[in-house]
């Protein structure tokens, strides 16, 4: 009987393609028909990992943003103002200017004049309308230093702030400890958002393992005759990956649109200042974020996928 | 005499090369392993021994049937040859493949050579008779295209009498029928080693006696096959060889053409 099976009439041509072609019907095909049998199951996975996907790219943002304002802070905090009085001799602001920059701990000291003083705090967020509804320009000149290290400031103001050239009731821009506030502060808000895409990760990647688990017992049967008649260990896992890799690129496709049209919206809805609130945001940032969220679903959904196989699928 | 060498020949087959000094002239013997070979192979699960020493050696083109009472350790003994199982101790030699140390990722190879079939037929509902077979060729070979899988199904299915059903669904096909679907996607691929378990079970008697000589025909094709059955009346008609397990050790094994008493008949 089964010498009637030798037929030897079947060249193999075009093996190349022959083999692309099972490949590809095997491996994605099989892939794409159980995923969308088992869409009730992935529901689930979907939803979650989107969620976990569009936070995380909203809180790297963040993160991102808040990191520049820290680098900006950093840089505020080591240029020290020093505040003249309106009535001070030229010669006077001259000698304090010398002064400073004849001090080794300083790097660089400019003057600004108070008519440059309300330009730049025309350009802080929220102190236009301040200054606006005043008619005359309330900022003093000031010599603006700029300290090597964020650690001498404290004494440079020391230094200064006696001069008799300088503004006695508010002598220099110096406010102790604020740097520090801002670093504990975005050092706590970083430390809660890890905590929380942790814990929402986990969740996550569960309910992507279940998700790939049920498909598995769903084709189970599939499987089984796979391993029997000795279908490559890739080839039995492979459309799970796949399935897996699937759920995790859809999440990660929709949370990346979310989020980079969620960023293009508040650039266009408040252009001026939400390049101050968050600083280094823009278009091609937004991008860039959209696509490490996709390749992150990518990773997570094939990850959660290999870890439920090594799990549930026995060879 | 002085041996000088001990060389593989290919995965089934090893050659002795001995030097006699005397008259200077090489002899060489070569071993050639059977199909199926298993040597002093126990199995246990924990304190419980399925399987006891068992060993035995089946040829091409030979048929045996392995009997036995319920928990004699049919099915492990089939498990073990399927490299389901790895034995506590002793050696499984398929095709020349060692299945007792045989790594996971290398499985594939070996289920390539052996066919299976099973009491329950284990076909695909979604998929019809043809693509049931076809599916098999080409998930264990993918150089296999859809024209050569759809040709070499409906050839394997005409061969189990079902050349005209390859286009039904399991579910529009009887038992005897699917276990012939079963029996097509088993030998489509050409294998040397077929092994059944129960494959009769579910099957009126009739139906039962067109697979077994479906069985005999592999057989005689050159494929060895391998039968695990409770069926008395099977066994003793075709009187081929009976492999007799009961509790774990094989406590007979009859050559083809003489039955005898089924011992094991008594605490089945």
């Amino acid at each position: 009987m089964a010498g009637l099976l030798v037929k030897g009439r079947f060249p193999r041509r075009h093996l190349i393609q022959v083999v692309a072609s099972n490949v590809f019907r095997y491996l994605f095909g099989g892939a794409a028909r159980s995923w969308f049998r088992n869409l009730g199951s992935a529901a689930p996975a979907l939803s979650s990992m989107t969620l976990l996907l569009l936070l995380a790219g909203i809180v790297g943002l963040t993160g991102f943003a808040l990191h520049n304002i820290e680098v900006v802070e950093a840089g505020q905090a080591s240029l020290l103002h020093v505040y003249l009085r309106d009535d001070a001799p030229d010669a006077k602001v001259n000698a304090l200017w010398d002064r400073l920059a004849a001090d080794p701990r300083i790097a660089t000291v400019t003057y600004t004049t108070r008519a440059e003083a309300l330009a730049r705090a025309q350009r802080l967020p929220g102190l236009p309308a301040l200054t606006d509804a005043t008619e005359s320009n309330p900022f003093p000149a000031s010599l603006d230093a700029r300290v090597k290290s964020i650690d001498d400031v404290a004494a440079i103001h020391n230094d200064v702030r006696n001069d008799n050239t300088v503004d006695p009731a508010y002598p220099t821009s110096y406010d102790q400890g604020a740097y520090q506030r801002i670093q504990a502060v975005l050092l706590g808000v970083a430390v809660a958002g890890f905590a929380f895409l942790t814990l929402l990760g986990f969740v996550a990647v569960t309910v992507t393992i279940n998700s790939i688990r049920a498909a598995i017992h769903s084709r189970r049967d599939e499987v089984t005759i796979m391993q029997l008649v000795g279908a490559p260990r890739w080839m039995v896992r492979g459309p799970f990956v796949i399935e897996g890799a699937i759920t995790g690129a859809l999440s990660g496709a929709v949370a990346g649109l979310i989020v980079f049209g969620l960023t293009l919206a508040a650039i266009s809805a408040g252009a001026a200042s939400f390049t101050q609130f968050a600083p280094g945001v823009n278009v091609p940032v937004a991008a860039f974020a959209a696509a490490i969220v996709f390749a992150t679903g990518l990773g997570l959904g094939s990850g959660s996928s290999l870890v439920s196989l090594r799990k549930h699928l026995e060879s | 005499m002085a041996l000088t060498g001990r060389r593989p020949v290919s995965e089934n087959t090893q050659c002795l090369i001995a030097l006699d000094q005397a008259f200077p002239v090489y002899f060489v013997s070569c071993y050639v392993r059977p199909i199926l070979e298993l040597n002093a192979v126990t199995r246990a699960y924990g304190p419980r021994v399925a399987l006891d020493d068992v060993s035995l050696a089946l040829e091409p083109g030979e048929l045996a049937f392995l009997v036995g009472p319920s928990g004699a350790g049919k099915t492990t003994m089939l498990k073990l040859i399927n490299r389901e199982l790895r034995p506590t101790s002793g050696e499984v030699w398929v095709d020349g493949i060692a299945a007792h140390t045989l790594k996971t990722s290398r499985v594939p190879d070996l289920r390539r050579r052996v066919a299976v079939v099973f009491q329950d037929y284990k076909l695909l509902p979604r998929l019809t008779a043809q693509e049931n077979v076809a599916f098999a060729l080409q998930v264990s070979d993918l150089r296999v295209s859809n024209e050569e899988a759809s040709e070499r199904a409906l050839d394997a299915l005409d061969a189990v009498g079902l050349g005209d059903r390859g286009e039904s669904f399991p579910s529009q096909l009887s038992g005897g029928q699917q276990q012939r679907v079963a029996l097509a996607r088993a030998v489509v691929t050409q294998p040397p080693l077929l092994i059944a378990d129960e494959p009769t079970g579910n099957l009126d008697i009739d139906t039962s006696w067109e697979m077994m000589d479906l069985f005999a025909d592999i057989a005689a094709s050159g494929t060895a096959v391998l039968i695990a059955t409770h069926n008395v009346e099977i066994v003793k008609r075709f009187q081929r060889r009976v492999l007799t397990l009961v509790q774990g050790r094989l406590v007979r094994d009859q050559p083809a053409g003489r039955t005898g008493r089924m011992a094991w008949l008594a605490s089945s």
